[in-house]
């Protein structure tokens, strides 16, 4: 896409609850504007693994339920999102990796690593997120396409993806896509 | 593409593609044919009183599907109660639902499956045209692209009335048949695997054209060899 990204207003917002523990035990996270009053922190890709086996295990935090793990294209970034929960404290925290894009094609994939060691319910959750938005987890046991044919061409949430045209799908072509 | 193509019939000799699509009928075939005239009316009153549905629902439209199966509305009273759960017992698909590019292939199969004399009922707006999916990545716009229909029958979804409506059309349709006519059109009862999407061609002719393609190649090689 050659759109730029909008310019920030960046507001300072305080660190949070999760943020602090995660301070306390040496790993770096910015907050960001919560969503549906759930803290929201964006982590860099290689503190992904501890800081989720601190937050899944610490009694403090006990998140131990992964809701989802999901992708978002943006303009110049890619973010695996991962949504956690805690029945013991009743208490919720997203989690996002940036991957940046630097000029990659559609062909192109991001890496960056599974916890499907960790949850084993990630498994088809991370299959699906590589699948359509395509974010490829290294160290998963079996990343395969799962939604798609298995010779599928190109990840079809992208920005840039190009719809086939072909004889299964000629309808409207110039039709927003 | 403007030379002429070269095809070849059982017995090797050349064809016109103008002749390749004409049938010769032998006397065999005659006989059928005067015998069809006799039996077809009575065998089709049969078959269009009995016509057993694939239980076939991809999404929304096969709730309707069930619909009309129950008391309310009562299928059976035109004596398609019995939804087989396998193909081989069936004669007529209702595609009820969305088909995606994914269920695409098995849809075929199935429909390959199925024996003659075989019908399709294109349910919905989805097995039309794509429905409200049409500008989706993943769904095949109308089944029509891969098999055979019969009946289109419109709805997002269509009503059970509607269903049992498409049904009297097509034993409406299959009251007109003549068996030996349906068997001669054997060709526009194939799904799309066997014809080439691009030229219409059947693929048999395709491969025809191929095979002496590569025949000339190979002869042509020959000669330069023992030159
Ligand atoms: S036509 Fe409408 S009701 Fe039927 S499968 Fe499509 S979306 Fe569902």
């Amino acid at each position: 896409m050659t759109e730029k990204p909008a310019e920030k207003t960046e507001v300072k917002l305080e660190i949070g609850r999760f943020g602090k523990f995660l301070q306390d035990n040496g790993i770096k996270s910015k907050r960001q504007s919560d969503s549906n009053n759930v803290e929201t922190i964006v982590i860099d890709a290689k503190d992904l693994e501890p800081a989720m086996r601190l937050l899944k295990t610490s009694s403090e935090t006990t998140l131990n339920f992964l809701l989802c793990v999901s992708g978002v294209d943006y303009a110049d970034k890619i973010d695996s999102v991962y949504h956690l929960w805690s029945y013991e404290h009743n208490d919720a925290l997203v989690i996002k990796v940036e991957l940046p894009k630097n000029n990659m094609t559609n062909t192109q994939t991001p890496c960056m690593s599974s916890i499907s060691n960790f949850w084993p319910a990630a498994n088809w959750h991370e299959r699906e997120t590589y699948d359509l938005v395509g974010i490829r987890y290294l160290k998963h046991p079996y990343l395969r396409r799962i939604l798609n044919p298995w010779d599928w061409e190109g990840h079809p949430l992208r920005r840039d993806y190009k719809q086939l045209i072909d004889a299964l799908n000629d309808k409207n072509p110039h039709s927003f896509r | 593409m403007n030379e002429p193509l070269k095809i070849l019939n059982q017995s090797n000799e050349l064809v016109s593609p103008e002749l390749s699509d004409t049938v010769t009928l032998t006397t065999l075939d005659k006989a059928i044919d005067m015998l069809s005239t006799i039996v077809s009316p009575i065998a089709n009153l049969a078959r269009s009183n009995s016509v057993w549905p694939l239980t076939f629902g991809t999404s929304c439209c096969a709730i309707e599907m069930m619909c009309v199966g129950m008391s309310a509305f009562d299928i059976s009273r035109f004596g398609s109660e019995v939804f087989r759960a396998t193909p081989r017992q069936a004669d007529l698909i209702l595609t009820a639902g969305t088909i995606t590019r994914k269920m695409a292939s098995a849809l075929i199969t199935l429909y390959e499956q199925l024996p003659e004399p075989k019908y399709v009922i294109a349910m919905g707006a989805c097995t039309i045209t794509g429905g409200m999916f049409n500008d989706s990545y993943s769904v095949v716009q109308g089944v029509d692209r891969l098999i055979p229909v019969d009946v289109y029958l419109p709805g997002c979804p269509p009503r059970p009335e509607a269903i049992l409506d498409a049904l009297l059309k097509l034993q409406q349709k299959i009251r007109t048949e003549n068996y030996a006519k349906r068997r001669l059109k054997g060709y526009d009862q194939r799904p799309v695997r066997y014809v080439d999407y691009d030229s219409g061609r059947p693929m048999e002719d395709l491969l025809a054209m191929a095979m002496e393609e590569t025949k000339e190649v190979l002869t042509k090689q020959d000669n330069d060899n023992t030159k």
